[in-house]
């Protein structure tokens, strides 16, 4: 219980910083120290391979994939940004606050009377493996086409941006 | 606070976090950084619940996690793709100034 009470001030304060930062990479790089904390955190609770998994695709991938996102595209104007955060700040706010207030008035009445705190439940591989190769095989097949058309068409974007290179614009 | 309550109050600022970023900022990229956040935060609560809740459930919140975890991947990619492909004709990933579209 310790450690989840030092982590999870941690992953916070991290996810705050990507939220909040004006700069996008710093934004970017926030999340990914985020994600980290989170695959920490799965480690800690025991289930490592989730936690590994999240290391390599969130961290590994999808966190490295926005950085570099942000250094091929033009950021956009900071001091803007910064210029008209109190009013959509006000805004976000307003809308988050109710659904904040939801969920912890769900978890706060919907929660079972004794959760097992105890050891963690095994997370053996192979009972993964067979229970995704027999019960969830149509899921997993499901999965790989959609993995394979984001490849095919992230594939055909970066050829049409090759193709027909336009010149960067001035200023 | 049992570790369950922790973790699923956890979840919902992360939640609340993400929701605030994709409303809040104005770059493409930036709003996927909040999505992702709130991608991680039903994960968690799927994870919270294998590891504390009953135990009749099984392997169903680690196998949930995985396909959302592969799902999200190609969300991140898809949307950047697309977004790389707005950067090209608009020079801009400022939301503001992607209004062509508007009636």
């Amino acid at each position: 219980m310790i450690p989840l009470l030092l982590i999870t001030p941690l992953i916070l304060l991290a996810a705050l910083g990507a939220v909040w930062k004006a700069r996008p990479v710093h934004a970017a790089l926030l999340l990914a120290l985020s994600l980290s904390l989170i695959g920490g955190l799965y480690l800690m609770i025991g289930a490592e391979f989730i936690g590994l998994v999240q290391f390599m695709v969130y961290v590994g991938g999808v966190a490295i994939l926005i950085v570099f996102s942000l250094l091929i595209t033009r950021p956009g104007d900071e001091a803007e940004e910064v210029a008209r955060r109190p009013r959509s700040v006000a805004t976000g706010i307003a809308c988050v606050v109710p659904v904040l207030g939801m969920l912890l008035y769900a978890f706060s009445k919907g929660l079972p009377e004794q959760g097992s705190e105890g050891a963690a439940p095994s997370l053996p591989i192979k009972d993964l493996g067979d229970r995704l190769f027999t019960y969830d095989l149509p899921a997993v097949l499901a999965v790989a086409v959609l993995l394979t058309a984001v490849l095919i068409g992230a594939a055909l974007f970066a050829r049409n941006f090759d193709k027909n290179p336009e010149p960067p614009a001035d200023s | 606070m049992t570790p369950l309550a922790l973790l699923l109050t956890l979840s919902a600022l992360l939640f609340s976090l993400g929701l605030l970023a994709v409303l809040t900022r104005r770059n493409v990229i930036l709003i996927l950084v909040g999505i992702e956040l709130m991608l991680n935060a039903a994960n968690l609560n799927f994870i919270a619940f294998w590891r504390y809740g009953p135990p009749e459930a099984g392997l169903t919140g680690p196998v949930f996690v995985l396909f959302s975890i592969a799902i999200a991947a190609a969300e991140a990619a898809a949307g950047l793709a697309i977004v790389l492909m707005v950067f090209r004709h608009t020079r801009s990933t400022d939301l503001n100034r992607l209004d062509s579209l508007h009636g």
